[in-house]
């Protein structure tokens, strides 16, 4: 038994001239939530795509659930496209079974299974309207059971929280957790790096359609050290960014996130601040995969300058 | 292919439901029955009404002479005009009361024959409405011939007998067919213009349809979900196959009413004239609309692929539309001549024989070799234009940003093999 959900190795992709993924190599354990991360443009739309055997690598191999990617490898896999991927006229019950259908799933199962899927997510009063006169946060839930209808394997969430409110967000985190219960593996592609941080296990940063970086988060962050001070003071902080081992002040008005460079002394700079100012929060921290990943960014950018 | 009877189910079921459709299917033979109905009904209409006319003669001759021949024109059998006669006693005191009764419409006109009218041939109509032709013809025609048969008097003929002798022609014309004569004065040739038409629009409407639905998804982005879910080729062909199956519903429905309203409701329209409907003629319709749709449609789905929003649709579609047009300025040639050799060219085109092949199927019958080898042409087109629009779609629907260039288009035929 192939304990790889989804495994890329050597993949490569471009479109007409512009190399949209190079040389990619990923591994998805089963069951694990995994962060595909990188800034927009930088192949993770291209990289799902291949998954989902939407589009086929140049060179390179792509295994779903240990099996080379095709139609019968991505009926087990349910996909969230990063805006809202439903017709807007078409009646909510019909929809979602039209979905089950194009899975594979005959409409009968499928018109058993959703029954109880409407019911949980409160959607059983709005089955027979519109999508486009349902809510955002009801719709959402549609789109949800679209995707998990068919009951995947893998789930795979493109920007799942973009575009939500704060009660879309707190359906799609019950989700989440929902599925990690239920041994399912999810994928999620995202840019925004709090997300990816608070939700998944692992990770993997892309730039510019190569890997810049991947493994399980709390590795990630340990092995980028601790270099970051946060605090929270009253008073004129100026000065902060003239200590000696201050690199980098980024003044958030509430707090200051204190950027140190190697072998500076957290407690010189706390001692410093605490003479001139009445410091109410002083932290450690590892840094935010944010930082990392621009730091990383900016590190590939000068090497390919 | 279970999975694309799916998405085809989809399609048709969204199209059949909606609004439009069934406005437009249920009361597009209202209007076909209206066209058929209009010429009989409209001579009905005029029957009913004859002009009230005056003759004010200045020449003393010809009045009673006139004033015959008026009461003998008739339209749909029924007398046009009918001859009051003239007020007072001289000709000016008649002209004046004439005037006046034309004005305050007791009176529809008044011709007038000046004293020199034999000389000069000429005479004056005065009445309240001059811009039916059709009236005004009589009134010349019987004016004229009263004027001819004094003529003829004078140099000493019988003008009963010159008119026997001169009698006009009434031509009957019959439309020779494999399956006999039928006399047709010209209601046939309306249901073909009216068939045509039906044909360009329909065609044009199932392809914007495809390409609108096509945009739409698009757009949604739901087209990420389905391709995620199945081959995009079974999205496309779906897709051509579930709207195409809306439109043939729609013609099928047009065409059985037709065929029951040329068998029954020439009993119910009370022995008008009724124009044939052959079942060659309903046949070929279907026919070349499923052709031309499938031709149209599959290029209007890789234009919709292509491009972001329907604005953008607007300039790639017209091109599309470009043989269509060019087939409508083609139209009075071909029917003019539908055999001549440049009507055959012309209708053998794949891009042209929607409509042009229909058309001379409506004029005459061509020979079957004809019409089976545009239809086999038509085929192969749709065949080779289905594939690369497809291909051009299966780029396109994941493509967002700027519009492609046609070059672009041809680019991704060649290329999205893989």
């Amino acid at each position: 038994m192939n304990d790889q959900a989804i495994r890329l190795s050597g993949v490569s992709k471009a479109f007409s001239g512009h190399q949209a993924v190079a040389d990619l190599s990923l591994s998805v354990p089963r069951g694990s939530a995994f962060g595909l991360l990188g800034p927009n443009g930088a192949g993770k739309t291209t990289t799902l795509r291949m998954i989902l055997n939407v589009l086929g690598p140049d060179s390179g191999t792509i295994e779903i659930l240990g099996r080379p990617a095709g139609q019968d490898t991505r009926d087990r896999i349910g996909y969230m496209p990063e805006e809202r991927g439903l017709y807007p006229r078409m009646v909510v019950e019909e929809q979602l079974l039209f979905f089950a259908e194009l899975k594979g799933v005959p409409r009968k199962e499928a018109a058993r299974r959703l029954a109880p899927w409407l019911e949980r997510l409160g959607l059983a009063p709005w089955r027979q309207r519109k999508l486009n006169e349902l809510s955002k946060g009801m719709q959402q839930k549609a789109q949800f059971i679209a995707t998990v209808l068919h009951e995947p394997d893998i789930l795979i969430l493109d920007e799942p929280l973009s575009g939500l409110d704060p009660v879309g967000v707190n359906v799609m985190r019950d989700v989440f957790v929902d599925l990690r219960r239920q041994g399912k593996t999810v994928v999620l592609s995202s840019h925004q790096m709090e997300t990816v941080e608070r939700l998944c296990d692992a990770i993997a940063l892309i730039h510019r359609g190569r890997k810049v970086l991947d493994g399980p988060v709390s590795e990630v962050r340990s092995r980028h050290g601790k270099n970051t001070l946060v605090l929270s003071y009253e008073g004129d902080g100026a000065f902060l960014a003239g200590l000696p081992g201050v690199l980098k002040v980024n003044d958030f008005g509430r707090y200051v996130e204190i950027k140190m460079g190697e072998g500076a002394d957290a407690q010189a700079i706390l001692r410093e601040a605490a003479a001139r100012l009445r410091v109410s929060r002083f932290e450690v921290v590892e840094p935010s995969l944010h930082d990392i990943f621009v730091q990383q960014v900016t590190a590939s950018g000068e090497a390919a300058a | 292919m279970k999975r694309l009877a799916t998405i085809a189910r989809r399609e048709y079921l969204e199209r059949v439901r909606s609004k439009a459709f069934l406005v437009s299917t249920f009361l597009g033979p209202v209007l076909v029955a209206g066209f058929m109905l209009a010429p009989s009904i409209l001579m009905e209409r005029q029957r009913g009404k004859a002009l009230r006319i005056v003759v004010v003669d200045a020449t003393g001759t010809l009045r009673e002479g006139v004033e015959q021949e008026l009461r003998q024109q008739k339209v749909a059998g029924e007398p046009r005009f009918t001859v009051l006669p003239a007020e007072g006693g001289d000709v000016e005191t008649a002209r004046r009361a004439a005037r006046g009764a034309v004005v305050e419409g007791r009176l529809d006109g008044y011709l007038y024959l000046a004293p020199d009218a034999l000389a000069t041939s000429k005479a004056e109509y005065f009445g309240k409405n001059v811009s039916n032709v059709m009236d005004l013809r009589l009134v010349e025609q019987s004016a004229e011939s009263a004027l001819t048969q004094h003529r003829l008097a004078e140099e000493g003929l019988d003008g009963a007998r010159v008119k026997a002798v001169t009698r006009k022609l009434d031509l009957r014309t019959v439309r020779l067919t494999a399956s006999g004569e039928r006399e047709d004065r010209g209601a046939s040739f309306i249901l073909a213009l009216m068939l045509l038409t039906l044909l360009y629009m329909t065609v044009p409407m199932w392809g914007a349809a495809i390409m609108n639905g096509v945009i739409e998804e698009k757009s949604n982005r739901v087209v990420e979900v389905i391709v995620s879910s199945i081959p995009t080729s079974y999205l496309f062909a779906g897709k051509l196959l579930g709207v195409g199956g809306a439109g043939l519903t729609q013609v099928s429905v047009w065409v059985l009413t037709m065929a029951g309203f040329g068998a029954y409701g020439a009993a119910a329209a009370g022995g008008m004239p009724m124009p044939e409907v052959s079942p060659l003629l309903m046949a070929s319709f279907i026919v070349f609309f499923l052709l031309g749709y499938f031709l149209y449609g599959a290029l209007y789905a890789g234009v919709g692929s292509a491009v972001n929003t329907q604005q953008e649709a607007q300039s790639l579609a017209f091109p599309v539309m470009m043989p269509m047009v060019l087939g409508f300025v083609f139209f009075p040639a071909v029917l003019g001549s539908p055999d001549s050799p440049f009507s055959v060219t012309l209708s053998l085109i794949p891009f042209f024989t929607p409509m042009l092949m229909f058309l001379r199927i409506t004029a005459v019958t061509p020979p079957m070799w004809q019409i089976a080898l545009s239809v086999g042409l038509t085929l192969a087109t749709v065949i080779g234009v289905t594939w690369a629009a497809s291909r051009v779609y299966r780029v396109g629907i994941l493509m967002y940003g700027k519009r492609p260039t046609f070059p672009e288009m041809l680019r991704w035929i060649r290329e999205s093999g893989g």
